[in-house]
């Protein structure tokens, strides 16, 4: 009887251990983040970093509504030209064409969040708007609105 | 006679090839690229927090490659619009995929989806789902100029004016 109790108990420390172990593989899937807090303009990441067109300030803002729609995803994009792709804004459940960021395409914010770097991408989970400067780059004064016009 | 012949092949297979390809854009830090990839949903590949069918279509969508390189899924074959309704009926299944890597000096990389497959068919899909979807929302024919036409845009830019400043004097085009 007790060999039946000693085997009974091996199998149940074995499985706790696999257990265990899928639990630290599943962990180690997620990626590291680190608390960061951001200041940029609010762009729209395709026409942006292409630069297949102007794509900074109010002259592109209308260009931006079209491509956050259109589910490209948005980024913010800081003085050091380091683009931040947004993946999640306040507890928001969508990052596609999400309700929060379309309207302030090319608004200047300070955002605080958490910041994960993944193969060449730096991806961003604002979890506080701290501030929301509205559009500051009146570059449609220089070379009007982009592309197309109205 | 065989010599012909095989001149012959040569020049076809020189000509035939290229068309079938990616279109390249002349964007720099581009490079056509074909690959065999898992759909995912990059929140979810990022942090753990999964909804099911990778989102529905609300998620960004990525592609994770064998070695563990995640690719975000940046762009689709429709203008201004994304690859994730593209995608989104691959979730946790291999594609594979062909379209332009695009490799930013901000540095930023993502990859542009212009068509897509299952591994081993031979017809490839063109990647323009976001169309597709969008004529049958709005009971239209085609997509053409969706983004003028789009109840969603036009309600922002009704507010804001297209500069984003409501009230702002419009620039003569």
């Amino acid at each position: 009887m007790k060999e039946v109790f000693k085997r009974l108990a091996l199998a149940l420390a074995m499985t706790a251990g696999v257990a265990l172990g899928w639990s630290a593989a599943a962990q180690a899937a997620v990626s590291e983040s680190k608390r960061v807090s951001i200041t940029g303009e609010i762009v729209d990441t395709w026409c942006n970093v292409t630069m297949i067109m102007f794509a900074e300030g109010s002259a592109h803002y209308q260009c931006a509504v079209w491509c956050a729609a259109g589910g490209i995803p948005v980024s913010i994009k800081d003085e050091d030209e380091n683009v931040y792709v947004v993946l999640r804004v306040e507890g928001e459940d969508t990052n596609v064409a999400a309700p929060s960021i379309l309207k302030i395409q090319a608004h200047r914010v300070t955002v605080d969040g958490d910041l994960i770097e993944r193969d060449g991408v730096k991806y961003l989970l604002v979890t506080q708007v701290a501030n929301d400067e509205g559009i500051v780059n009146l570059s449609h004064e220089d070379v009007g609105i982009q592309p197309f016009g109205k | 006679m065989k010599a012909v012949l095989f001149m012959l092949a040569a020049v076809l297979a020189v000509f035939a090839g290229p068309a079938q390809a990616a279109k390249e854009w002349g964007i720099d830090g581009e490079e056509v690229a074909q690959f065999e990839a898992k759909a995912v949903d990059v929140l979810c590949e990022l942090t753990g927090d999964c909804p099911p069918n990778c989102g529905d279509g609300k998620r960004q969508m990525g592609l994770l490659t064998d070695d563990g390189t995640l690719r975000l899924a940046l762009k689709s074959n429709t203008s201004f619009a994304g690859a994730v309704l593209d995608l989104v009926p691959w979730c946790g299944k291999r594609v594979e995929v062909d379209g332009l890597l695009i490799k930013s000096a901000n540095p930023i990389t993502f990859y542009m989806v212009q068509r897509l497959r299952a591994p081993g068919d031979e017809q490839w899909i063109n990647a323009r789902a976001f169309s597709k979807a969008w004529a049958e929302a709005n009971k239209e024919k085609n997509a053409n100029n969706w983004f003028r036409k789009d109840p969603t845009i036009k309600a922002v830019i009704d507010e804001f004016g297209p500069i984003g400043i409501p009230g702002a004097k419009i620039p003569k085009p």
